[in-house]
């Protein structure tokens, strides 16, 4: 390099500009450290960003952020973003939960739209499934203690109070270690009543018989009583806004750059080696990258990764990666008859039999679909719709295509979903596409190195759910000054755990290193 | 939400609950220790997948040269094994590469369209056809240097210039002009492979016969292809037998094509897309039905109507930032920051040079330019940010921006 171009040793190093890493390097430059942020695409954001095909201009991934709340009742994201950090991005309020179509449910199709704020959601239930009440407001309640208990855990630095968390916490303490169905059939929720509360279960990847309850718990009542924001323009807004603020705060960014080594010495961080051959020196690497990325490529010399560090990683399930259709429609919301934001489409209601299924590479059995302009009205040129329709897939359903079948299995599953969407919602969308693109396991690799194409971080199944991460975070620290943010770490995936996992990565390393200092 | 105690029993543990719950930690522990110490695929398959289809560079080497017309020549190039490209990567038809040169000193991009198949990637090699300008910067460079064996590079297939059935017509009409004609040989020859499950019918525009590239190749196309494949010459200056004469019309369309039921694909120089917005003008066609390749530089910005008056024919002073390093470089008005930045020797990052792929987005501290409004695809927040895309703004006083560096250097 260049070494004129950038300084050649920082406190702390970045590696990844996605949502954990954005969040690490203006946390960190805030707090006075000399913060690099090194980001092998030439855009912030990994998958938080945006892309311009035509008249249209897509979000690629985000759906919703969680825990985000409006300017009077703000959720940690939004003080995070606003408060502490102190960026300039909009935002709108996303309209309602969700609609959920289950076009085959044996008692008869289920087609709820469901409002945010927990007594809305509660009546709502009770219309749709009358004898409901009593067991949806226990489970909703019980959502809302595990949010609480979560931030007394946060609150208490890792050193909780015994006799706070079984007199207060109590029911936390009971279900943190039980599955989302487990927890359902506990309170006794009657079952389409099951099937509508558990439509969220897609954005974690895991079907109820799989997923930890509080996980679930968290992002259901984050959602529900904080409501659901997105940036007025794409992801790219805020993640461009964080880049500038980074700047602002004395922190330095190079973009096109990759980190192809952490150095380490005597099982400590030394320094990182990028793609262009610098090096740089530093004490102190935030990963915004899989521990499975970091262990398997980076970390030099490799013998410096312990055989508890693999053993880790074969223990967890990197989650799935994602299809997602983009589509550029030339009519409007009204005419195409779209009147709903976020759309469930279940083919089949149960969601472990869905989970099963994105094990292989056959029919989508499911999607989340987002039609933006019903929460951003004026996000594409008037009489124009951006739809997109996104479903799961684990990396290996990919591993057997080869780059000359690509094209033709990812436009087959497009269609699929296209058709499921028309079919579910008795509409027509192929007719009016003018902009396509299809973003696969492959894709999400390409821009963001994400391992297997992963975008669901690790499975968080009940022995690797937030709560057992958090109680062994510091003896599964393997290398020292090594530490994690983004969908990875162990607050798992999601924009607002990634973010705020750069956020808890960050003060980590600000104590370490103003003890050093 | 308020109210009275909340008390969950998960059946059948009951109050073994609390047990559990002390068992986290533990469990976990026992967990990863039966888990094999062994290390992990630095490249697991979705990874390697990526990287065939999107390989950040190409090493090329020139394996034939073949004149097509007095200025056209066809390079075939093949992959340079020994240095680690093992295949050309994949592609759709009507993508194209972007290929970087050390030229004078300055090192600069050119994208080029594959004019060869896909099929033909996987069999070992990529083609392109290269015009020779009198006073091209580049391409002057390809034929004076690129000669059997010689090294090329290149990135990996971009652009958007293809069919998709879920999108696209069947029935397509291909508008060439020049050199325009490329993506639509790819096209062509796709259809043969069965790549490719379209009806093209090319229309293309030449000043004389002797100027039409693939002329004998294209009728063989047509003649093997039973009717899927169909090529009308349109001729400016000429006028012969078996030849429309002048330019591409609506009327001319309708005479071999049916433009209403058909997706149209446009590609060739500024003008062309110029005179065939008009033609095509009207509510008849919707704008999805209509796709134009981006064209490349811009000639002569400020012969464009929207130009701001005052700047033309002036030089001003860019400071360029580029990490903790600022240069102060010379830039005319009639050129784009990209050429003023690469003619410095700054080696900026670039791909599409039309304004589209991003690749050389870069931060406007200070100063005004022109960004021409039909070629301004630049996401929404980089307006409100101000970000730029130096391969088509043009200076209008002194500036001051942020530059990144190329991925690879
Ligand atoms: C289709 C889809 C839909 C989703 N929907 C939602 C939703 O509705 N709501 C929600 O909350 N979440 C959703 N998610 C999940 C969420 O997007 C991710 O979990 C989250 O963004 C992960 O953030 P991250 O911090 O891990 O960053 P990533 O986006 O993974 O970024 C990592 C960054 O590091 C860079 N990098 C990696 N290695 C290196 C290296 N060696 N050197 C330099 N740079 C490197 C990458 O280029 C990238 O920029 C969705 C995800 C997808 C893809
Ligand atoms: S090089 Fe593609 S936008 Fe500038």
């Amino acid at each position: 390099m260049s070494k004129d171009r950038f300084q050649d040793s920082y406190d702390a190093v970045v590696v990844g500009a996605g949502n954990g890493g954005l969040v690490a390097a203006a946390t960190l430059a805030a707090k006075g450290h000399k913060t690099l942020l090194l980001e092998q695409h030439n855009l912030p954001g990994g998958f938080a960003t945006s892309f311009v095909r035509g008249r249209f201009e897509f979000e690629p991934s985000l759906h919703e952020i969680a825990d985000f709340g409006s300017p009077q009742n703000k959720g940690g994201v939004r003080k995070l973003l606003e408060d502490k950090i102190g960026i300039d991005s909009e935002w709108m309020r996303v309209p309602e939960a969700y609609r959920l179509i289950i076009p085959h449910e044996k008692s008869g199709r289920i087609d709820a739209t469901m409002p945010f704020g927990e007594a809305e959601y509660i009546s709502k239930m009770e219309q749709y499934v009358p004898g409901s009440r009593e067991s949806v407001s226990k489970f909703v309640k019980l959502c809302e203690e595990v949010v609480h208990a979560f931030s007394y855990l946060g609150r208490s630095r890792g050193n909780p109070d015994k006799k706070v968390l079984t007199g207060t916490y109590a029911n936390f303490l009971k279900t943190a270690p039980y599955t989302l169905q487990e927890v359902l059939d506990a309170v006794k929720m009657p079952y389409r009543a099951q099937k509508i509360i558990t439509a969220y279960w897609c954005y974690l990847g895991l079907g109820s018989k799989y997923v930890n309850f509080s996980i679930f718990a968290a992002m259901f009542n984050r959602y529900i009583a904080k409501e659901a924001f997105i940036p007025r323009y794409r992801s790219h807004e805020y993640t461009t806004a964080l880049d500038l603020k980074i700047r602002q705060l004395g922190g330095d960014i190079i973009y096109n750059t990759r980190v192809e080594r952490i150095l380490v010495e005597n099982g400590r961080v030394v320094g990182v080696e990028t793609s262009h051959g610098d090096i740089i020196k530093t004490a102190y690497v935030i990963a915004n990258t899989s521990p499975h990325t970091v262990y398997s490529r980076l970390i030099h010399p490799r013998s410096a990764v312990p055989e508890r560090a693999w053993k880790t990683c074969n223990a967890r399930k990197v989650g799935f990666s994602a299809l997602v259709v983009y589509l550029g429609l030339d009519k409007s919301p009204e005419e195409l008859g779209l009147k709903e934001y976020s759309y469930f489409i279940y083919s089949t209601p149960d969601s472990n039999e869905i989970y099963d299924r994105f094990h292989k590479l056959g029919r989508p059995a499911a999607q989340a679909t987002v039609c933006l302009n019903n929460a951003v009205p004026d996000c594409s040129p008037e009489g124009t719709t951006i739809l997109y329709l996104t479903t799961l897939f684990s990396g290996e359903a990919w591993s057997g295509v080869s780059p000359r079948d690509y094209f033709q299995v990812k436009n087959k599953i497009a269609a699929e979903m296209i058709d499921e969407f028309e079919k579910a919602l008795g509409v027509n969308i192929e007719e009016s596409i003018e902009e396509i693109a299809v973003a696969t396991p492959a894709t999400f690799a390409r821009y963001t190195g994400a391992f297997n194409g992963g975008i669901y971080g690790y499975e968080p199944v009940p022995w690797d759910s937030i709560l057992p991460r958090m109680m062994t975070m510091n003896e599964e620290k393997y290398i020292k000054g090594l530490d994690f943010a983004g969908g990875f770490a162990f607050r798992g995936h999601g924009y607002s755990s990634s973010l705020q996992s750069g956020e808890t990565a960050a003060l980590l390393t600000h104590k370490d290193l103003m003890e050093v200092k | 939400m308020t109210g009275k105690k909340l008390h969950v029993k998960i059946k059948p543990l009951g109050i073994l609950d609390l047990l559990s719950f002390k068992n986290l930690v533990p469990g976990r522990k026992k967990r990863i220790e039966k888990a094999p110490g062994t290390s992990i695929d630095p490249l697991p398959p979705v990874n390697a997948l990526a990287g065939k289809l999107h390989p950040e560079i190409q090493h090329l080497v020139v394996d034939q040269i073949k004149d097509e017309t007095g200025d056209v020549r066809t390079y075939r190039l093949v992959p340079d094994k020994e240095k680690g490209t093992l295949q050309p990567a994949y592609f759709r038809p009507g993508q194209y590469l972007s290929f970087t040169f050390e030229v004078e000193g300055a090192t600069v991009t050119r994208p080029y369209s594959i004019s060869s198949t896909p099929g033909e990637a996987l069999s070992g090699f990529y083609e392109i056809a290269v015009k020779r300008y009198h006073d091209g910067f580049v391409s002057r460079q390809i034929w004076d240097h690129w000669t059997e064996g010689c090294a090329v590079l290149s990135g990996g297939p971009e652009g958007f210039f293809y069919h998709d059935h879920l999108r696209d017509r069947q029935n397509v009409i291909g508008i060439a002009g020049g050199t325009g004609i490329t993506p639509f040989r790819s096209m062509a020859k796709s259809i043969l492979d069965d790549d490719l499950k379209i009806n093209l019918v090319i229309f293309y525009g030449s000043n004389k016969k002797e100027e039409i590239i693939y002329h004998e190749e294209l009728k063989e196309l047509q003649a093997s292809s039973g009717g899927r494949i169909k090529i009308i010459h349109v001729l400016a200056e000429e006028k012969l037998e078996n030849f429309e004469h002048g330019y591409i019309t609506a009327d001319l369309l309708k005479k071999y094509a049916a433009p209403l039921e058909s997706s149209i694909f446009v590609c060739g120089p500024k003008p062309l897309y110029r005179h065939i917005d008009r033609e095509l003008k009207g509510p008849a066609i919707r704008r999805k039905f209509i796709r134009k390749e981006d064209f490349g530089e811009i000639e002569d910005v400020s012969s464009l109507e929207t130009y701001p008056g005052g700047a033309a024919g002036k030089a001003f002073k860019v400071l360029v930032h580029r990490g903790k390093e600022a240069v102060e470089i010379e830039a005319d008005a009639g050129e784009s920051l990209l050429v003023a930045m690469e003619r410095a020797g700054l080696c900026p990052p670039s791909s599409c040079r039309s304004g589209s792929c991003g690749v050389c987005r870069s931060l406007l501290i200070k100063g005004d330019l022109f960004i021409p409004e039909e070629v301004d695809d630049r996401r929404q927040a980089d307006k409100k940010f101000g970000y730029i895309h130096p391969c088509i703004a043009y200076p209008l006083e002194n500036l001051e921006i942020v530059v990144p560096r190329r991925k690879i250097e």
